[in-house]
């Protein structure tokens, strides 16, 4: 465990983790500083001024509490009628030339002015001359809309492209309340992470283009849940909200922290993906080319199995741990030989040294745990001989040309259990839907061997069934995540000890150590 | 009442050039300098009392005896000529008039703090003292005074100008430490302090120029001719310089210690004829104005100013007689501090603004008694709050006008005319 100091808050004594500024030390034991420059991740800048606090005995009497760490005996007064009063007076002049234009600001309802003007300030306008008049709706490049008047200037952004993304796009230019966020002439935004800037704004001056006006934060619900979009497993949220007489829509993605993956952030790209979810998707069974009903389309999958002198299955490396054990077991009833080839999903030299990588699946490591081998040559030596193809959510036309894809069908009967709609559901003959990941819950091990769970998010109005009741349906034994993990733990040395069903929020990582420490 | 320490080769004809400035005793005081021990040194400046001349008025030795011993960084000096504060005119007399004098300070400053690379940042508008500075300095390298042996000892020492580009929070020590290396003029916070951490991240002393330039002659004459001058706490002269409606401004070398009234009377040559005293401006425009009656009892020395609830500043007297309408004054007082915000905290970026506005609705007769509390109250929410002291230099001298004049502000809100004498 980390290190204890005690130090009296208000004059009662608490315990607090060594080392750590006063926000951060008592942030973890509920106690909130009110802060807008201060970011973990971007250190102390001492700018706003909003967490001045108060040290009895102490030289000097008033210090921001971003920039002074715990000390063992310390008295820190923050309810002193002198310390609210400065909270006061921070808001008011943070207040007097921001344009409140919280009806039409994204910001509202996840705004630290608003927030803090609640409960830190609550008093009328003393403002009777005229605000500063900046510039609104500057394009940022990257998707990044900003408005100056809304900016408290507290150089989260700028620090964020100097310290983290190392580009430097951004930069505080001119003095006094003139002073204002900008870009350099002609020379916007270009960094993979630009998006970040508009999660790290503590008010509503960096907005996403993406996002600007599409939907209220307080309709949204916030899902905690693991990116798709490679195998670094970012964690996020994915905001969603079921309008009325309207479908469960996800709006956008937010990295949430996880110290261990992502910190606090994420690529532009991830973020992004949250449009294949719900654009795109396979709606409706497809047999032969015509639309279908669910149950018609799973009798033609199991009759095609039957009927069939070798099948083979391919597993999609997106696909969770639970489903691809599922898929593993039914291959194995099935008699049929299993693949997880998908070169295709590969990008290589795409990832840089931080969060994106070459591999766009976020599960391929546990084809490796599962001994299931996603090479080609394994896979062209699987075909030899067979007539029906099952692929699970494995879109081949990624990894295929055209042509190889089309020679491989002219005496394969391809089978498509797909969320998407891709070229390979176009050709297969039959197509059935199933839930993506915002819609199922599993496991996932991403590229660094760390094992993380995510849940359900999203609940469609005509939900579809998820790939381990799909398997089940067409003569699969797991009927669902729990069965899966059961066998999962019988059949995998690695996970012998740990409980799939209570991954803890940071994951585990697959090393003896850390799955001893967990199991312990 | 004037004296001739450091303004002794001021009124030499080319004191500016090496040659005429050592005839008559620049340098001379070297040899003796490195005879000693740099701990030596720095007893004999804080026997002597120097206090730091660029308005804090902190006492040089002990200032120095801050750095930390035993370290494996280099030491530098940075000597703040960013003389920015409105009314004050007096580093720029040492750096025309005689250069020589600073750079010996310099010499003297940097072998006791063992340091062998100084900064001089220079504000940018001294377009002809930076010229003739940098000639001198190069005369210096010629002569041997800089350079890797100092006046043929063992001792290297490198001298480099630095020009601001016209900002007056440079003249705050850390922000001058940013504008060196190359970022914006912003203050840091502090701790930790410059002595510990400063410019390039390495210990680091900052000295105002007349501060350096007193070297010289406290190493020359010893600690006790220096005290001879000016008061106990407070010894020592001091280059004050004299604005306002007097009949005679100008630079004037005084000990502290001289009663304030007398000084403007003697020495400046008092108010114009016919007109009386409305207040005085001690040290620079941030320290707070004294009324006519304190002016009465106020002495020219830390103390006093202490004692009459202003401060010395950095010399910069500025005499006010009844022609002077204050509360334009204050306006332009806030328009000053407000330009030269840096931007960097809440309170001064948006106050000082907020102020500004107030003030002048006020002049424009649209102001309210509710305006002139505000103004008031403002003073007190920013002061004090904020990283560096720029908007406590603001909010210190506006209270006092505040406090002290609210009647005129009072004959704005009514609506009556200025409550000052026709000019």
């Amino acid at each position: 465990m980390a290190e204890k100091v005690k130090l009296f808050v208000n004059g009662q004594e608490v315990e607090v983790e060594a080392g750590k500024n006063l926000i951060d030390a008592f942030g973890a034991i509920g106690i909130e500083i009110p802060h807008l420059c201060y970011h973990p991740a971007l250190g102390a800048d001492g700018n706003c001024r909003m967490c001045l606090v108060g040290i009895e005995d102490g030289r000097p009497p008033l210090v921001p509490a971003c920039k002074t760490k715990v000390a063992e005996g310390m008295k820190v007064q923050l309810d002193a009628e002198k310390i609210k009063k400065i909270q006061r007076d921070i808001m008011e002049l943070e207040l007097i030339n921001h344009p409140i234009d919280c009806p039409i600001c994204d910001q509202a309802g996840e705004c630290k002015l608003q927030d803090y003007y609640m409960k830190y300030d609550g008093q009328p306008s003393r403002m009777t001359v005229k605000p500063v008049l900046k510039a609104k709706k500057m394009d940022f490049g990257c998707g990044v809309v900003h408005d100056q008047e809304r900016c408290v200037l507290c150089a989260r952004c700028v620090r964020f492209t100097r310290l983290i993304t190392k580009t430097g796009e951004l930069g505080i230019v001119n003095r006094t309340d003139a002073a204002r966020v900008n870009i350099f002439p002609g020379r916007p935004l270009n960094n993979r992470y630009a998006l970040n800037v508009v999660d790290l704004c503590p008010v509503g001056a960096m907005t996403s283009r993406d996002f600007r006006f599409k939907q209220r934060a307080w309709f949204l619900t916030k899902s905690p849940s693991i990116c798709h979009g490679c195998s670094k497993g970012c964690n996020i949220f994915i905001d969603h909200n079921r309008e009325k007489y309207k479908d469960d829509i996800i709006y956008r993605y937010r990295p949430r922290l996880n110290e261990k993956v992502n910190g606090y952030f994420m690529c532009d790209e991830g973020r992004m993906t949250y449009k294949l979810e719900n654009d795109n998707r396979l709606g409706t069974p497809r047999v032969n080319g015509r639309e279908a009903g669910f149950d018609e389309a799973i009798e033609s999958v199991r009759r095609a199995v039957s009927e069939a002198k070798k099948a083979v299955v391919l597993i999609s490396p997106n696909a969770s741990l639970e489903q691809m054990f599922a898929a593993q077991q039914f291959a194995t009833a099935i008699n049929a030989p299993v693949s997880g080839y998908s070169d295709g999903y590969v990008k290589a030299g795409d990832g840089d040294d931080f969060l994106i990588k070459d591999d766009k699946s976020a599960n391929r490591a546990s084809f490796a745990l599962l001994g299931i081998d996603d090479s080609k040559t394994a896979f062209e030596a699987a075909l030899n001989g067979a007539d029906l193809l099952l692929s699970f959510d494995n879109d081949l036309s990624r990894s295929l040309s055209g042509d190889a894809l089309t020679q491989l069908l002219a005496d394969t009967k391809l089978i498509m259990v797909a969320s998407s709609q891709t070229d390979c559901v176009a050709k297969a003959a039959v197509a059935v839907p199933v839930a993506s990941y915002s819609e199922d819950a599993g496991s996932l091990v991403n590229c660094d061997g760390r094992l993380q769970s995510y849940e359900v998010a999203v609940v469609k109005n005509q939900p579809a069934k998820s790939l381990i009741e799909v398997l089940h349906l067409c003569g699969g034994e797991i009927k669902s995540n729990q069965e899966a993990r059961a066998g999962l733990q019988a059949a995998v040395a690695v996970l012998k000890d740990i409980d799939l069903e209570q991954i803890p929020a940071e994951g585990i990582a697959l090393t003896e150590s850390e799955v001893a420490h967990v199991a312990a | 009442m004037q004296v001739q320490v450091l303004s002794a080769r001021f009124d030499i004809p080319d004191a500016n050039k090496i040659e005429i400035a050592k005839e008559h005793g620049a340098y001379a005081t070297l040899d003796k300098v490195f005879a000693m021990q740099p701990e030596e040194i720095i007893e004999v400046v804080k026997a002597s009392g120097l206090r730091g001349r660029g308005g804090a008025g902190f006492p040089t030795g002990l200032k120095w005896s801050f750095l930390p011993k035993n370290i494996d960084k280099p030491v530098y000096l940075a000597v703040n000529s960013d003389e920015s504060e409105p009314a004050t005119f007096k580093d720029r007399f040492i750096l025309v008039r005689d250069p020589h004098m600073l750079i010996e300070g310099i010499i003297i400053c940097c072998y006791a703090i063992k340091s062998h690379a100084a900064y001089i940042y220079i504000r940018g508008e001294y377009t002809t003292q930076v010229k003739v500075l940098q000639a001198a300095i190069d005369e210096a390298y010629a002569a041997g005074y800089l350079g890797d042996s100092v006046a043929g000892h063992d001792y290297k020492l490198d001298v480099t100008v630095h020009r601001g580009a016209g900002a007056y929070v440079c003249g705050e020590e850390t922000a001058l430490l940013e504008s060196i290396e190359g970022r914006k003029g912003q203050p840091r916070s502090k701790p930790p302090f410059p002595a510990v951490e400063g410019l390039y991240g390495c210990p680091t002393i900052i000295n105002n120029v007349q501060s350096i330039a007193s070297l010289p002659f406290i190493l020359t004459n010893g600690a006790d001719a220096y005290k001879a001058y000016g008061t106990e706490k407070s010894p020592g002269t001091h280059l004050f310089g004299i604005s306002g409606l007097v009949k005679k401004p100008g630079m004037y070398e005084l000990p502290l210690g001289l009663p304030l009234l007398e000084v403007i009377d003697k020495v400046a040559g008092g108010v114009r004829d016919g007109r009386t005293l409305k207040g005085v401006i001690p040290g620079g425009s941030s320290t707070p104005v004294l009324t006519p009656e304190e002016a009465q009892t106020v002495t020219l020395d830390y103390e006093s100013m202490a004692a009459h609830k202003t401060m010395f500043g950095s010399g910069g007297i500025v005499v006010l007689d009844d022609t002077v309408d204050m509360v334009k004054l204050v306006e332009n007082l806030i328009y000053f501090y407000h330009h030269e915000s840096c931007g960097q905290c809440t309170p001064c970026r948006e106050g000082l603004g907020w102020m500004l506005k107030i003030v002048r609705k006020i002049i424009r007769g649209e102001g309210t008694t509710a305006d002139i509390d505000l103004l008031t109250e403002l003073c007190d929410n920013i002061e004090m709050k904020t990283v560096c002291v720029l908007s406590a230099a603001c909010t210190m001298s506006t209270r006092s006008y505040l406090n002290k004049f609210r009647h005129e502000f009072e004959a704005y809100v009514a609506g009556g005319a200025p409550a000052q004498a026709a000019m």
